[in-house]
């Protein structure tokens, strides 16, 4: 069976939760000889909170609501999180104004905060401002066994980019999800290169995180839930025995394996979108998912949005979405089937909303 | 006089054939500028679905709703919770004009209405009708 | 011929006690507690009988009053008194009526059902002070008329009674104190085209429309429960937390393990409930932690229940606070987005169907009027607090 008509065939999965924040605990099993390769920990993932500027120092609330609840509601949790990830799309149009707004809402956060860009960010001024504010685009760290990669996953074909007269319609062109006119998204050779020579000295038995905006998969070409050298990617990323890759700007759950490489997709803070299959019209390639989200009531306008904790343990990651209006759901990673799955959903059986 | 009479009688007879395949038969003319007449307002609905303007915030319809998706016209009319009634679909594109994008609602016959709903069905074309279905 | 009469009278009075109002569907009977005449005569007893409690003063009814629509008209309720004083609570006594129709019970929902809900406040500290139920039970085995009462309706030996046969009369009698009928049912439901006046239909229309009422206070096509059944944080009370939420919740969650232990022997295994019972009733900042408390979920953070409009009018003060005095106050409340002076600030906690709704003095007016004409006809003549 050719592998678009196998996709096709397999129904659609998804975790349950939209927690605009992802609590993430990664923790580390004893090695043969009873050492520890690294400790447990967790962290935060705050992502895709979109501020709206309507004018002056007016923004739009709806949005702005999702990012104060996340912020206010990762406060809460006991113990901190080690440290919080921002995912990308900070404003909606990138503008001074917004990302600024943005940097002091998440300026009342407890635990360090790491900066990633998404496309919202960087296509009015190629991310000038951002980077004034918030440093490198790409970069990775160590933190407590785990080697943590950070990637600027939605640059263009340069053509694109280079083409436009006004950045405003640029920006405003990449802004529409649905845009004909945009491009798809990519690492590109420069990181790419970057990202080998980064994981020349680090040992395939270390566990490694990779954040990215884009998904580092083809999923859906039309929404640019697709990274362009994906394969590429996967292929620096292969002869690791543990890569979990974490990404964003698809505003709802996913998750998938790929040879040792666990993705899992978080929430954004501030509206959800609907999954692939429920554009008719479309063809996608979406992974097969045990849980989906719910579909969001509008009228509660923090339905179907959250933020995730993320407990790392033996170098994979479990999900602990945070939804609000919704039971709280966790995508665990499973050591036994070595996928993830929805866990919440396994034990207590809460019927999933059909997408459609 | 017979002669005379005869013609009348023929050119009557043939006009009142000739009205009768008017009124019962499409040429493929009519069909095709009834359809770009439907194409352009399909397109015009494209231009209001994404207007930062129909609502007072600058949020737009595709930022939820890229493509149309998850707007179901084939489920309409249905039981809508927002509306504490059965309502058709016109009636919650309203309502999402009101309260999402914080704007003011439209006659239900308002051309951008006619518009929307013009984009928004093409969007979903094939799919069953399933009216009541969540 | 008589025995005729007698079935008939039985079979008449059986229907006007179960049939349900105008806009309301049936009420919903647990099949482990059928309704019977003899259950609910029994249950209204126990509802209005004062003896459970540690001054032998307080009863459902002192919080649940008919005559006060089933409140006590107080913004938190009062409990017993002895000689350090008279208790008071943290929260708003619900009204009874359709009480029946939640699917929990408590501001928190703490408890599934109605039954549950009635074990709680004749041992609570600050409401009956009761020792526990062990105590409660005692005085019904030990009153002759509960004894054989008890025994006769559940058929069972009066060494059996246990709190669940106290539960299930009470609950089996609040399942009776439900009300439609309203001129908003005759109206909607009824076809009565004028029942409501022209001000109570623009109310409505606000209702359903810029008011955004009609997601959590549902109308349907067919009946109206005005409740949705969800917990909802709408602002009220965040003020009382003083920007310490993390803190409160953090030693509210020490505090609870502390309880349950203290309380282990008490309740079995409803110590969960008894423990949260006691701490959200005793100190005001863990009452304003709302669902969080029950829950521990971050986004539960002072959420309370959305509570039926049926007979609003009559059951003021209102939210779990009691701190809204009037329904103009409520109207402005929501108007402000969860506020009633504009400069407060928001709650972050706050839901997200809570927002600025832009209402025009008329519009708020022709509001409360349309809450007014949700009152049944038999609760018209209670007073309502000022």
């Amino acid at each position: 069976m050719k592998r678009r008509e196998f996709l096709k065939k397999t129904s659609i999965l998804t975790a349950g939760t939209i927690l605009p924040m992802s609590l993430i605990e990664v923790a580390f099993a004893n090695e043969a000889d009873g050492s520890k390769s690294g400790e447990n920990f967790t962290f935060a993932v705050i992502s895709d909170a979109h501020l709206q500027q309507i004018k002056g120092t007016k923004f739009v609330r709806n949005w702005d609501m999702g990012l104060k609840k996340a912020v206010a509601e990762c406060n809460l949790m006991n113990p901190k999180p080690d440290f919080i990830l921002f995912g990308g799309d900070l404003g909606q149009l990138g503008k001074a104004a917004e990302i600024d707004h943005g940097a002091e809402i998440l300026s009342a956060l407890n635990s360090p905060v790491k900066m990633m860009l998404g496309e919202h960010d960087y296509y009015l001024d190629l991310g000038e401002h951002w980077m004034n504010r918030f440093g490198d685009p790409y970069y990775s760290f160590d933190h407590k066994g785990v080697h943590i990669v950070v990637l600027n996953s939605i640059l263009v074909d340069e053509k694109w980019t280079n083409k436009w007269k006004d950045p405003m319609e640029r920006m405003q062109t990449m802004a529409g999800l649905d845009d004909p006119n945009g491009s798809p998204f990519m690492v590109g050779l420069q990181q790419r290169q970057w990202l080998k020579k980064d994981l020349e000295n680090i040992s395939k038995d270390t566990p490694i995180i990779v954040f990215s905006h884009s998904p580092l998969q083809k999923l859906y070409k039309g929404w640019n839930f697709w990274t362009d050298d994906a394969e590429l990617v996967q292929d620096i990323l292969k002869p690791f025995k543990k890569v979990n890759v974490i990404y964003a700007h698809v505003h709802q759950i996913q998750y998938n394996k790929i040879g040792n490489i666990a993705f899992n997709s978080v929430m954004s803070t501030a509206w959800p979108w609907p999954y692939p299959e429920t554009y008719s019209q479309g063809t996608h390639y979406m992974p097969k998912m045990t849980i989906k989200m719910n579909r969001a009531d509008p009228f509660f306008e923090r339905d179907a949005t959250g933020w995730q904790m993320i407990d790392v343990h033996s170098g994979r990651v479990d999900f602990n979405f945070q939804l609000p209006n919704n039971k709280n759901r966790t995508v665990a990673y499973n050591e036994k089937t070595e996928q993830p799955e929805d866990m919440e959903f396994q034990k207590e059986q809460i019927p999933p909303q059909t997408h459609y | 006089m017979k002669k005379i009479l005869k013609t009348i009688a023929l050119s009557t007879l043939s006009l009142y054939i000739t009205t009768m395949l008017q009124a019962d038969e499409f040429t493929q003319k009519d069909l095709d500028l009834w359809m770009a007449e439907y194409k352009s307002v399909v397109k015009e609905g494209r231009k209001v679905f994404t207007n930062p303007k129909l609502g007072t915030n600058t949020v737009t319809c595709n930022e939820c709703h890229p493509n149309a998706s998850n707007t179901h016209p084939e489920t309409y009319p249905k039981f809508q919770k927002q509306l504490g009634k059965v309502a058709t679909m016109a009636e919650m594109i309203n309502w999402c004009i009101a309260n999402p994008l914080e704007g003011k609602k439209m006659a239900l016959d308002d051309p951008r209405m006619t518009a929307l709903i013009a984009y928004i069905t093409q969007e979903r074309k094939g799919i069953k009708l399933d009216p009541g279905k969540h | 011929m008589r025995l005729l009469k007698k079935t008939m009278l039985l079979i008449a009075s059986t229907l006007f006690v179960h049939a349900q109002p105008l806009g309301l569907p049936p009420v919903p009977i647990p099949t482990d507690n059928p309704q019977t005449d003899n259950k609910i005569k029994l249950g209204d007893m126990l509802f209005h009988d004062a003896r459970f409690s540690a001054d032998g003063k307080v009863s459902c009814a002192t919080c649940h009053a008919k005559e006060k629509a089933f409140t006590d008209h107080l913004p938190v309720s009062k409990g017993f008194s002895d000689k350090k004083g008279t208790r008071m609570g943290t929260r708003n006594a619900p009204t009874v009526i359709n009480a029946a129709y939640y699917t929990s019970q408590f501001w928190d929902g703490r408890v599934p059902s109605l039954e549950e809900q009635s074990k709680f406040p004749p041992i609570n500290p600050v409401e009956g002070g009761l020792h526990s139920w062990d105590h409660l039970v005692d005085m019904l085995k030990k009153d002759d008329f509960y004894k054989k009462e008890i025994s006769k309706v559940f058929n069972i030996k009066p060494s059996e009674i246990t709190i669940e046969h106290f539960a299930k009369a009470i609950a089996s009698f609040e399942r009776t104190i439900i009300s439609g009928n309203s001129k908003f049912d005759r109206y909607m439901y009824g076809g009565e085209k004028d029942a409501l006046n022209a001000q109570e239909k623009r109310g409505l229309a606000v209702f359903l429309g810029q008011g955004r009422c009609v997601s959590c206070h549902t109308i349907s096509q067919t009946h109206a429960l005005f409740t949705d059944n969800q917990m909802h944080n709408l602002g009220v009370g965040f003020k009382a937390l003083g920007g310490k939420s993390s803190e409160v919740a953090k030693e509210y969650i020490v505090m609870l393990a502390k309880q349950k232990e203290k309380l282990k022997d008490k309740t079995g295994n409803k110590v969960d409930n008894h423990a949260a019972d006691e701490l959200v009733l005793a100190e005001k900042r863990f009452s304003e932690l709302g669902r969080l408390a029950i829950t521990h979920e971050a986004d539960d953070m002072g959420a309370f229940k959305t509570v039926t409009l049926r007979n609003i009018a009559k059951t003021g003060p209102y939210m779990h606070d009691g701190s809204l005095s009037t329904l103009e106050e409520v109207v402005e409340w929501y108007n402000l987005g969860g506020k009633l002076n504009s400069n407060d600030p928001d709650t972050p906690f706050l839901d997200g169907g809570i927002r600025p709704l832009n209402l025009s003095g008329e519009q708020m007016v022709d509001l409360v009027a349309f809450m007014k004409a949700l009152t049944s006809p038999e609760f018209e003549n209670v007073k309502e607090t000022k």
